[in-house]
């Protein structure tokens, strides 16, 4: 029998979307549970390490976004023919992570002089560093990031897209077509283009 | 280089391509000489990163613990920024798998570990492994954010807050997995989760200045069982010594 599977986030896309987008491209039934920002104390001590998204599987618990997105995407045939697709998958999505967190480093920082000098090489080095090395990725497979087919790796950049956009405060892809065009493979997908149809609305 | 009996520049291309695929039925080559892809050899690994444990010991740890060969090419400080703009994404560790290029040294880790039993026996296994090792990742990153990447002038509050609030909130918690788990972080059995702890512990030690497992009995004795690991032990006794 399938296993219960609850999802647990902030009432937000951020790091859940992912794992959202991988459920629903599967069919696979979940439990979209979000607690308001006054409740987060409440739920807090009951996460692993004071995190989410948590997931419950049958009702026992397990945390780390990336982690959740790759058991995911076993399951739902996204994870790579053999071990060593799976690690070429890996790579990519672990600098996916890389490019995520140097950005949510500069938006999360609560001291507004070292918040300015962060913008400045977030948009002078970071996103000129990682998105052409994107672009020419997607560009030399066929027009996904791993071996010319769709991976976990793809719905995970775009699962991420309008939280990363709304830290930036920019559309990151506008100079990036071949990025552009995955991104509308990506939201087209069965399952997943319903699930954006009906999804709550939120900027991040 | 590949024997060759008489001068290449006598020979059409479709013989040079016969005489190969003779070559390969009847000569005997060493490993170090046979380049063909054509052939099943055993993966050629190299490993580069730079002279220290830090991200790279645990995939050390890794190849030591499944006995397989590598060149663990280490580079200094001084010849990295040359280097950089070839590596992936400009990081290290990168390891080259039969001449491709990886980085990501948990995802590395990750590859070995299956190959070596040591990623879980079904999927729900290597999810609760993988989420382990990941949030050791954290500890080590926050750890390295202190360290590498602050102003000298952010330092001593930032490490206030990891010897007061941050490592405590990981590893008493780690301790804990262990404890429910005989002795090891998922199942009662030996995974990779276990051996990236021990591989990262003298580097973060290094990093706080002091023995970061003061105070976790159950984390300390897990280390030191995969420390004794008779291939581990061997490795530790002959690599490279490091402060970091």
């Amino acid at each position: 029998m399938a296993p219960k599977y609850k999802l647990t986030y902030f009432p937000i896309k951020g790091l859940a979307e992912p794992i959202r987008f991988l459920f629903s491209y599967g069919g696979i039934e979940f439990e979209d549970f979000r607690f308001s920002q006054e409740d987060w104390p409440k739920f807090k001590p009951n996460t692993p390490f004071g995190q989410t998204p948590i997931l419950e599987v049958d009702g026992k618990v397990i945390h780390q976004s990336t982690t959740i997105c790759r058991y995911v995407a076993r399951q739902v045939g996204l994870a790579g023919a053999d071990d060593w697709e799976a690690v070429q998958i890996d790579a990519v999505v672990d600098t996916i992570t890389d490019f995520r967190s140097k950005i949510q480093n500069y938006f999360y920082d609560s001291d507004p002089v070292s918040k300015e000098k962060k913008k400045g090489s977030l948009f002078k080095e970071t996103i000129p560093f990682y998105l052409p090395k994107f672009e020419e990725l997607v560009k030399n497979n066929g027009g996904y990031f791993v071996n010319g087919k769709l991976t976990w790796a793809d719905v995970y950049f775009v699962g991420y897209l309008d939280y990363l956009n709304f830290m930036a405060g920019v559309n990151l892809l506008e100079k990036y077509p071949t990025l552009r065009s995955l991104c509308t493979t990506v939201l087209e997908l069965p399952g997943i283009k319903e699930w954006v149809a009906k999804r709550p609305v939120t900027p991040n | 280089m590949h024997k060759r009996p008489w001068s290449p520049g006598a020979i059409s291309a479709v013989s040079r391509f016969v005489l190969r695929q003779w070559r390969h039925s009847r000569l005997a080559y060493s490993v170090e000489e046979h380049h063909c892809s054509a052939c099943t050899m055993a993966p050629k690994y190299k490993l580069t990163y730079f002279n220290t444990r830090g991200l790279g010991e645990p995939i050390r740890y890794m190849l030591a613990y499944g006995d397989i060969d590598y060149e663990d090419i280490r580079i200094s400080f001084e010849e990295w920024p040359k280097l950089k703009a070839d590596s992936p994404y400009g990081l290290m560790p990168f390891i080259e798998i039969n001449g491709k290029v990886i980085n990501q040294s948990t995802s590395i880790c990750r590859y070995f570990a299956k190959q070596l039993d040591l990623a879980g026996k079904d999927e729900f296994e290597a999810l609760q492994i993988d989420a382990t090792a990941d949030t050791i990742a954290d500890l080590r990153h926050t750890i390295g954010d202190y360290w590498w990447r602050s102003e000298e002038k952010d330092k001593p509050k930032k490490r206030e807050i990891l010897v007061n609030e941050t490592i405590p909130k990981y590893l008493s918690r780690f301790e804990k997995q262990v404890q429910d788990n005989n002795g090891y972080f998922v199942n009662g059995k030996l995974s990779y989760a276990d051996l990236y702890l021990a591989a990262n512990v003298e580097y973060l030690s290094a990093v706080m200045k002091s023995n970061i497992l003061d105070g976790y009995p159950n984390l300390k004795a897990l280390v030191e069982k995969v420390d004794n690991i008779p291939k581990i032990k061997a490795w530790i006794n002959k690599r490279p010594q490091s402060y970091y």
